[in-house]
């Protein structure tokens, strides 16, 4: 067991007496005249609302510094009163503590002083030694979370042992969000476990693409409500890493997914779907044909630039800026191509994004930002801000830290809200968030 | 150390290249995945016998699926089967299957499940209530069956004549030299979607040696190091995959059977467990790669292996064995394939011989299987027991089929429905020190930096559901 930080602390407690604390009466002292001055008198009623003020704040100030309560003393009052029922403990039992698990000393000691809080409170007296019964608890954990473990024997049956074994959740801990020069903020709409691909909403309407089904939900007071779906009629296996479209209004949308295009209405609510190879609109100024049985856009572009074709792709975005022209493509080959005036130019490459990108207009800085998810493949992933500066892409906003891996990131057709992003977080649920960009003067 | 430095240079040179690459974060499909195993594959059925089980189920678990998984958080999930619910006794389960295809395109069907689950275990009543619907009757309760149907041998096939077998799984199989190559293909109509290469090679009983002296490593995209190779690994700043120490290391007593052996005496069994030096076989041989074992089952997967304490205590071994009064040499066959195992027998007989016990290790290459060992006439053999599963109960009753434990222990696990029971009956497995915990190893994994979305499970399994690789469209 060396490769766990063992701590082994025994505790005595020997039978409380219960210490009763007895009011002292206090007598009326006589009344004098007074001896001072009434300046003096004066000063000294200042210093003494003085002194009661700041004892006051020092009050307040040793009182905030109390501990908070530990979410885990419950669970170990809890796991106390099972060891109660489980075991039957007799009066006296030498109880000690053993630590195998991350629990910290402060989550130590307040599930250790809950568990023997609860034992005293049902008449157990904790010794030392010399106790016919001998429990051990162990904070242990595996690896999901905390496993405790009490371990019960009596001197008469030395080889025999009772044990409880008790799952904890482990503490919550909550990340920070960094921001810089052009703030980007995420917002959570929806967090579920089917997989999300895209949506549109609007104050009252929120409607969710996902594999097979579009899910429409209403607000009931600030929260999204289920009402119903509206299922997808595919006539194929759908490809791996699944990409899919929404478009128009929360009252009639349009849902572009490979080889499939669904139309239809919320009021009433109906759906159709049928073969299609139909281009989709990747950008509000860029249409292209998805491959049917792959998770990218085939490199054909239609809509303005038909005719027109660049290298295979997962992402694109097309902005004016001023006079010019620009096209950005996230290539499948891991290059991400700037086309500048026109399509037939010598692209300017960049090597080091993720897949996924995005054009939006704040009206900060130069006016039009890209937003890039990050090219790591771990499970922690981000989206940063940047400008095209002389035909080269500059960093504009720190980058937002993303729990999880994001999965797509489209143009929000929405007021003031630059981008939705959809994250497969580490535990596999989908996150639907909408991306804003704000200046920062 | 010229040798390390060579085979670190040799490294360092040869996939510097390989570390160049290009970023991105969205799957590519297509490409051939190269993958070097250290065991060979002489079979491809989840049922037949192997030197190497966790080898084979890896090949096998990419055409042949359960009805069930357990994901990389421990949580049970739907894969053949859609749903599935339970009796108030945990006898009768009702299972709905999805729509999915064996390889020669026919659906899967109730009665097709029904068949593949009856060859595994004959014991089970199972009834076609419908197409896409059947109830499995157990003769005993058994709360932890959706995580029992999760292990490879309960994988759905269609048994064809002339052995041959058919999957629903990403892929299929394409050519097979027993023992030596396995060449899978996309399997373009996997209910699932298609996988994103277009197929996995398989070279097996090849080691990371071999490939980095020959030069050619560049062309493989991962390997099964050995342990002495990890710290050149690191040091080359590889990308290296460690599972949790997940694989056991065990010293198995075979019960005195059909072979003319006598049964070592319980007392020596156990001076034999009191004087093994677990933290010196991690520590030095193992570079402290793995941990002690005292339990049958890992600590971090179930938080109480410290119930089952692992160290070493001299003077109770020679107070044991001098009890047994016992000076005939205990045989211990170890797998001579493994290096790693020869370095661990070897350190036993050493710490056996501090405690008066005479051990004679020899080499066999087949001790590591089922029927191998049946026709050793050893006291003892040491084992290598892969971590089946990321469920408690079903990694115990794979263990406890593996090692042969009796019916009723089997039948006990299959019944657990709490921890404490687990407990009691690790610690009655244990009792008689036929079965002695030694310590316990990661799986080891190198990948090359063009791949992708490889997923290895605590335990060591992979999952290549969502794997690509670059250079590929």
């Amino acid at each position: 067991m060396d490769i766990f930080l063992c701590s082994s602390v025994s505790f005595v407690v020997n039978r409380l007496s219960s210490v009763s604390c007895q009011r002292q009466h206090r007598r009326r002292a006589p009344c004098y005249t007074s001896p001072f001055p009434s300046m003096l008198q004066a000063t000294i009623r200042s210093y003494l609302h003085l002194s009661a003020f700041l004892l006051l704040i020092a009050f307040a100030t040793s009182h905030a510094q109390q501990p908070l309560p530990s979410p885990l003393a419950d669970a170990a009052g809890l796991f106390a009163q099972e060891i109660l029922s489980h075991n039957g403990l007799p009066e006296t039992v030498m109880v000690s503590f053993n630590n195998l698990s991350s629990l910290s000393p402060s989550d130590q000691s307040a599930a250790t002083d809950a568990i023997l809080a609860r034992l005293r409170s049902a008449g157990v007296h904790v010794v030392r030694a010399d106790a016919a019964a001998e429990l051990q608890v162990t904070f242990s954990e595996d690896w999901q979370g905390l496993i405790w473990v009490a371990t019960f024997k009596q001197a008469s049956q030395s080889n025999a042992s009772r044990v409880l074994i008790k799952k904890i959740a482990r503490p919550q801990r909550t990340a920070s969000l960094q921001s810089a020069a052009v703030t980007l903020q995420k917002t959570l709409i929806l967090s579920q476990g089917a997989p999300i691909l895209d949506l549109i909403r609007d104050d009252q309407t929120l409607l969710v693409l996902e594999p097979e089904q579009i899910s429409i939900y209403q607000n009931d007071s600030g929260r999204w409500k289920f009402v119903s779906a509206l299922p997808v009629a595919h006539d194929h296996s759908w490809p791996r890493d699944l990409r899919g479209r929404l478009q128009g209004t929360a009252r009639q949308f349009t849902a572009f997914l490979p080889g499939t295009l669904c139309t239809g209405t919320i009021s009433p609510p109906q759906m159709q779907c049928r073969h299609s190879d139909d281009p989709w609109q990747v950008d509000r100024n860029q249409l292209a044909f998805f491959s049917s049985s792959r998770n990218f856009f085939t490199g054909v572009l239609a809509g303005q630039n038909a005719g027109a074709s660049v290298p295979p792709f997962f992402s694109a975005a097309a902005w004016q800026n001023g006079d010019k022209r620009l096209w950005l493509f996230a290539g499948t080959d891991g290059k991400a191509r700037l086309y500048q005036s026109t399509l037939t130019s010598e692209p300017v490459i960049q090597t080091d994004w993720g897949s996924d990108l995005v054009a939006v207009h704040s009206g900060c800085s130069s006016g039009w930002q890209i937003l890039v998810s990050s090219s790591s493949s771990s499970h922690s992933d981000s989206i940063q801000g940047m400008e095209i500066v002389n035909g080269g892409a500059v960093p504009v906003s720190m980058a937002l830290e993303i729990s999880g891996a994001v999965r797509a990131l489209w143009p929000s057709g929405e007021e003031n809200m630059a981008a939705n992003a959809v994250v497969e977080s580490a535990t596999g649920k989908y996150e639907a968030y909408a991306l804003t960009v704000s200046c920062n003067h | 150390m010229k040798r390390t430095l060579l085979l670190l240079v040799v490294i360092t040179n040869l996939l510097a290249a390989s570390s160049a690459c290009l970023a991105e974060s969205r799957p590519r499909y297509g490409g051939s995945v190269r993958i070097l195993l250290r065991h060979k594959v002489t079979s491809l059925d989840p049922l037949s016998e192997s030197d190497d089980p966790a080898t084979r189920d890896r090949v096998a678990g990419l055409m042949f699926e359960t009805l069930t998984q357990i994901d990389a958080e421990g949580h049970t999930r739907a894969k053949l089967a859609s749903a599935w619910q339970a009796d108030a006794g945990n006898r009768d389960w009702i299972f709905t299957l999805r729509q999915a295809s064996f390889h020669d395109h026919s659906e899967i069907n109730s009665a097709s499940v029904a068949a593949s689950l009856r060859s595994v275990s004959p014991d089970w009543k199972i009834t076609v209530n419908s197409q896409q619907t059947f109830t499995i009757e157990t003769p005993s309760p058994a709360p932890h069956l959706p995580e029992l149907l999760a292990l490879p041998r309960y994988a759905i096939i269609k048994r064809l004549p002339g052995d041959v077998l058919l999957g629903t799984g990403p892929y299929t199989l394409a050519e097979w030299q027993p023992g030596e190559h396995v060449l899978l293909a996309a399997n373009d109509d996997y209910w699932n979607g298609r996988p994103f290469p277009d197929s996995i090679d398989f070279r097996t009983g090849l080691s990371l040696r071999e490939h980095l002296l020959e030069r050619n490593l560049t062309l493989d995209h991962a390997a099964e190091p050995s342990p002495d190779q990890l710290r050149s690994l690191e040091q080359a700043n590889q990308t290296l995959l460690l599972s949790r120490p997940a694989d056991m290391l065990l010293v198995f007593f075979p019960e005195p059977g059909a072979k003319p052996r006598k049964a070592v005496d319980p007392r020596l069994r156990e001076a034999l467990s009191s004087a093994i030096n677990r933290a010196t076989i991690n520590n030095v041989l193992l570079q402290r790669k793995g941990v002690p074992a005292g339990g049958l089952l890992p600590q971090w997967l179930t938080g109480w292996e410290f119930l089952f304490p692992a160290s070493q205590d001299m003077e109770r071994g020679r107070r044991l064995r001098a009890d047994a009064n016992s000076t005939q040499p205990l045989s211990l066959i170890y797998d001579s394939s493994d290096p790693v195992m020869k370095m661990v027998a070897e350190r036993i007989a050493v710490d056996a011989r501090e405690a008066g016990i005479l051990v004679q290790t020899f080499g066999d290459p087949h001790s590591n299987s089922r029927s191998g060992r049946a026709t050793l006439n050893a006291d003892a053999i040491l084992l290598r027991v892969a971590l089946s599963s990321l469920d408690a109960t079903a990694a115990l009753t794979e263990l406890a089929d593996e090692l042969a434990l009796p019916a009723d222990t089997v039948s006990a696990i299959v019944k657990a429905s709490r921890p404490e029971e687990l407990v009691e009956i690790e610690r009655s497995a244990l009792a008689d020190y036929r079965l002695v915990p030694v310590v316990r190893l990661p799986q080891a994994l190198w990948l090359n930096s063009n791949v992708h979305e490889w997923q290895q499970l605590p335990n060591g399994e992979w999952r290549l559901d969502q794997l690509w690789v670059e250079g590929s469209r």
